[in-house]
């Protein structure tokens, strides 16, 4: 089956770190510059989620989402660089088109935010798999029914995926023309939806008696097939981030005073 | 006091006036192995929900009388507790799967953990019945990508592992191929030397025959009979309950043979109880002396495939070099999942273009054609009903097809109301197909195929969750549809049908076909059905066992044996 995470399949020291290491990353990545606020700070985290992400050999999996985000990133150029309020101080100019020193400045700070997000979730989400997570959610005290939900979501959509191409072949056989200009294939669209719907109803009543008999709604306290402790590389990978976090206030504090 | 005790069970489902089960009663000792018949609606279901408390917790209603499991009683004690003590598993192998679980171990495992067992025994009990099941091989495999027979057996294991007292198998090969049926069928079997009570809700009479201690018949929700295999299947009454008996019954039955000679006939259930007779069976029978069909006939040719060729991706072909021509006479199509049957069918809808070679229909190639135009001419019904239907109103699902290839609205009525009345529908035409059961909206998909009057019905597996009844609706389909020139095409896995209502048999094996004639020869060419792991139609067997030479495909063939 097709697989709807992004999750890479590898033995790596990013794999191997606990999922809630990886989460603390993602916070202490993106409020590090926001409190220090210098633009050498986004340099700081996205050298640090580059060296990351070298480490996790998952270099060829974050190309392509660096590549989309820049699609959206030269947009916000275009469009502070020409019409942000504050415009004042021209920069340069490319025809008819000029471009502010303000706007830029605005949007270089908007873009490095993007891209240090999106590296930072990249860190996190090609590198842990979901049914671990769920699992280390659980642990913490998150609700069973909280945790299905997440993890049926990774092997349900798959699922249903598969069922829409048969669903679309029965409806062909029928003589509905899938085939033609847009206005034909979309009223074609409409008779997959709702035995995509429907089936996915009388599974999920099947699914639940499933779920039932196998003791879903027992009081016991789960048992987990692994424990998920925070090990020794957790921990300093934890301390070194919070160390960096608090580097970063009294940064701001000194360029205050 | 015996381990199961039923107590004039009654239950009635919510917005319902029919009470589903109507005042069952009757005991079950440890360990003993348990059938339980009767046609679909006959509230077998209901009654293995009833065992693992979900009626009616779950579905509320009226619920009267006792239900004991070891003392416990079935509808007070909730479902998470009851579930230590009897095991519950469904026809459908793919909705058992937890959904939450990414390989075969974590979901064996799934109960378990909810249980709250200690890690080390869930380990040790997991893979003892990865073992049990022959499944260890996929232990890490995702539980979605194996085949529907090996579901099911990740099903077993997943329920055996609670270490439960009963287990109850609801129909457990019903939507499985014969191999995956087999496969289950091998399980059930070394349960019953485990010591584990089993109950089985199961259409194929010759396997409860096999397994059981008892037998219960139900009828619209009430108990019949509640006795032996040989006194259940020796009664006369039995095709009222639209049970149709073993064919090893049918046979003694018809030649009047039985295991006593008191009033109350017991005729053999079993192929081993025949063979003990043996010496009452007449010495020599004939068999079948007419051919339906004959293939060296010459026939006007509806479909001429040539040098076929298709394969999903390019470094590994389905169908290799198939060349076959079709004519009139209705075809089945049989073989292994994975043989290339529905590969094949799909491209002589057109659904799947080939890679290389032609597809000619009445002489014309139809590789130019869409699906949409061939629509009219070829109909094609799939395995599961719930993908094509989308209206709220059988009628108008129906009425769908025929609209789509540009009836007027009164002659797609016309044709729906005919289709529906040959499916023996025509009293459901206003209700909501959601509503109907799996057998009732296979029959609405096959009406709403039948009704677009195609000069080709394709059926994929059209007897799956069929009973007796809804086989024999099949039939009546398929030879009047034959007979008004319809050319039938269908793909089966149940030989004894095959062997009842086809002329025609095609046996395929890895995209080849390896065996093609009428059925008479086929299903005596022991090798090519060996080659593609299948087997003869029990008719055949049985008589081999009584060492008779001549053809025998159904139980009305031993009424050839005056006309000689």
């Amino acid at each position: 089956m097709k697989s709807i995470s992004l999750y890479v399949d590898q033995d790596t020291f990013l794999t191997r770190l606990h999922s809630f290491s990886k989460l603390y990353y993602i916070v202490v990545a993106i409020i590090i510059p926001l409190i220090g606020g210098s633009l050498g700070l986004y340099g700081l985290c996205l050298g640090l989620s580059f060296c990351l992400i070298i480490a996790g050999r998952i270099v060829k999996r974050v190309l392509p989402l660096i590549a989309f985000s820049f699609t959206i990133i030269l947009t916000v150029f275009l469009i502070h660089g020409l019409f942000n309020q504050e415009n004042e101080q021209i920069l340069f100019s490319l025809g008819p088109l000029i471009f502010y020193q303000e706007g830029l400045l605005y949007a270089t700070k908007i873009g490095l935010n993007i891209l240090n997000m999106l590296l930072a979730f990249a860190v996190f989400v090609l590198t842990t798999r979901p049914a671990v997570l769920v699992d280390d959610l659980e642990q913490a005290g998150f609700s069973p029914r909280f945790g299905y939900m997440i993890s049926s979501v990774f092997q349900i959509i798959p699922q249903m995926m598969g069922t829409m191409n048969t669903i679309m072949d029965a409806q062909r056989s029928r003589g509905l023309e899938t085939e033609g200009n847009l206005l034909v294939r979309t009223r074609a669209f409409i008779p997959l939806i709702s035995p995509v719907v429907n089936s996915s109803l009388i599974n999920t009543r099947e699914r639940a008696i499933a779920l039932e008999v196998r003791g879903f709604d027992s009081k016991q306290k789960k048992t987990f097939l692994q424990d998920h402790k925070l090990q020794r590389e957790d921990k300093l990978f934890m301390a070194f981030m919070t160390i960096l976090l608090i580097g970063s206030v009294i940064w701001r504090i000194t360029t205050w005073l | 006091m015996a381990l199961i005790e039923v107590k004039q069970l009654k239950y009635r489902y919510p917005h319902t006036e029919k009470l589903a089960l109507d005042g069952i009663d009757f005991t079950v000792e440890k360990g003993e192995f348990i059938g339980v018949i009767g046609e679909n609606k006959a509230g077998k279901s209901t009654l293995c929900q009833a065992f693992v408390g979900l009626v009616p917790s779950m579905f509320r209603g009226a619920y009267g009388g006792k239900l004991f499991v070891d003392g416990m009683e079935a509808g007070k004690t909730p479902v998470a507790e009851l579930c230590r003590h009897v095991g519950l598993v469904f026809q459908n192998p793919f909705n058992q799967l937890s959904g939450a679980k990414e390989t075969v171990f974590e979901e064996v495992a799934f109960g378990l953990q909810n249980l709250g067992i200690p890690r080390g025994e869930i380990i040790r009990r997991v893979e003892d019945n990865l073992a049990r099941l022959d499944i260890t091989e996929y232990r890490n495999r995702n539980p979605f990508d194996l085949s529907g027979g090996q579901t099911q057996r990740v099903a077993i294991a997943s329920i055996l592992a609670m270490e439960p007292q009963v287990i109850v198998l609801d129909e457990p090969t019903s939507q499985l191929d014969p191999q995956g049926s087999e496969e289950v069928f091998k399980v059930v079997e070394a349960l019953k030397h485990t010591g584990i009570t089993v109950l089985m809700v199961e259409h194929k009479m010759e396997k409860l025959a096999e397994y059981c201690d008892k037998i219960l018949l139900m009828h619209e929700g009430k108990q019949i009979a509640y006795d032996t295999p040989e006194q259940i299947f020796s009664r006369d009454d039995l095709d009222k309950y639209g049970i149709q008996p073993p064919v090893y019954t049918r046979v003694s039955k018809t030649l009047n043979i039985s295991k006593s000679e008191w009033e109350n006939k017991e005729y053999p259930v079993t192929l081993s109880q025949i063979v003990e007779l043996k010496e009452d069976f007449p010495k020599k029978l004939t068999g079948r002396t007419r051919l339906e069909y004959r293939g060296d006939e010459k026939q006007e040719e509806l479909f001429d495939i040539q040098d076929l060729e298709f394969g999903y991706t390019s470094q590994k072909l389905v169908i290799q070099n198939l060349s076959l021509q079709l004519s009139k006479n209705p075809t089945a199509l049989i073989g292994q999942n994975g043989a290339g049957k529905t590969t094949l069918v799909k491209l002589l809808k057109g659904l799947l273009k080939p890679n290389s070679g032609r597809i000619l229909l009445n002489g014309e190639d139809i590789s130019g054609k869409s699906v949409a135009k061939l629509a009219g001419m070829v109909g094609y019904v799939f395995q599961n009903p719930d993908d094509q239907i989308f209206k709220t109103r059988v009628m108008d699902e129906v009425m769908v097809g025929p609209l789509h290839i540009g009836m007027s609205k009164e002659m797609a009525t016309e044709k729906a109301r005919w289709a529906l009345e040959m499916v023996g529908m025509s009293h459901w035409e206003q209700e909501n197909p959601y509503d109907l059961d799996l057998s009732e909206r296979k029959m609405v998909a096959i009406a709403s195929v039948i009704a677009m009057e195609p000069k080709v019905l394709i059926l994929d597996e059209p007897t799956i969750a069929q009973d007796d009844r809804g086989r024999k609706v099949l039939g009546s389909i398929i030879k009047k549809l034959s007979e008004n020139g319809v050319f039938v095409l269908a793909i089966l896995h149940d030989m004894d049908f095959v062997a009842e209502y086809f002329d025609r048999v095609i046996v395929m094996a890895h995209g080849e076909v390896i065996s093609d004639g009428p059925k008479e020869s086929v299903f005596y060419e022991k090798e090519s059905l060996t080659l593609a792991r299948l087997e003869q139609p029990h008719m055949a067997r049985l008589c081999e066992a009584l060492d008779y030479e001549g053809i025998f495909l159904t139980v009305e063939d031993l009424k050839d044996k005056g006309r000689e």
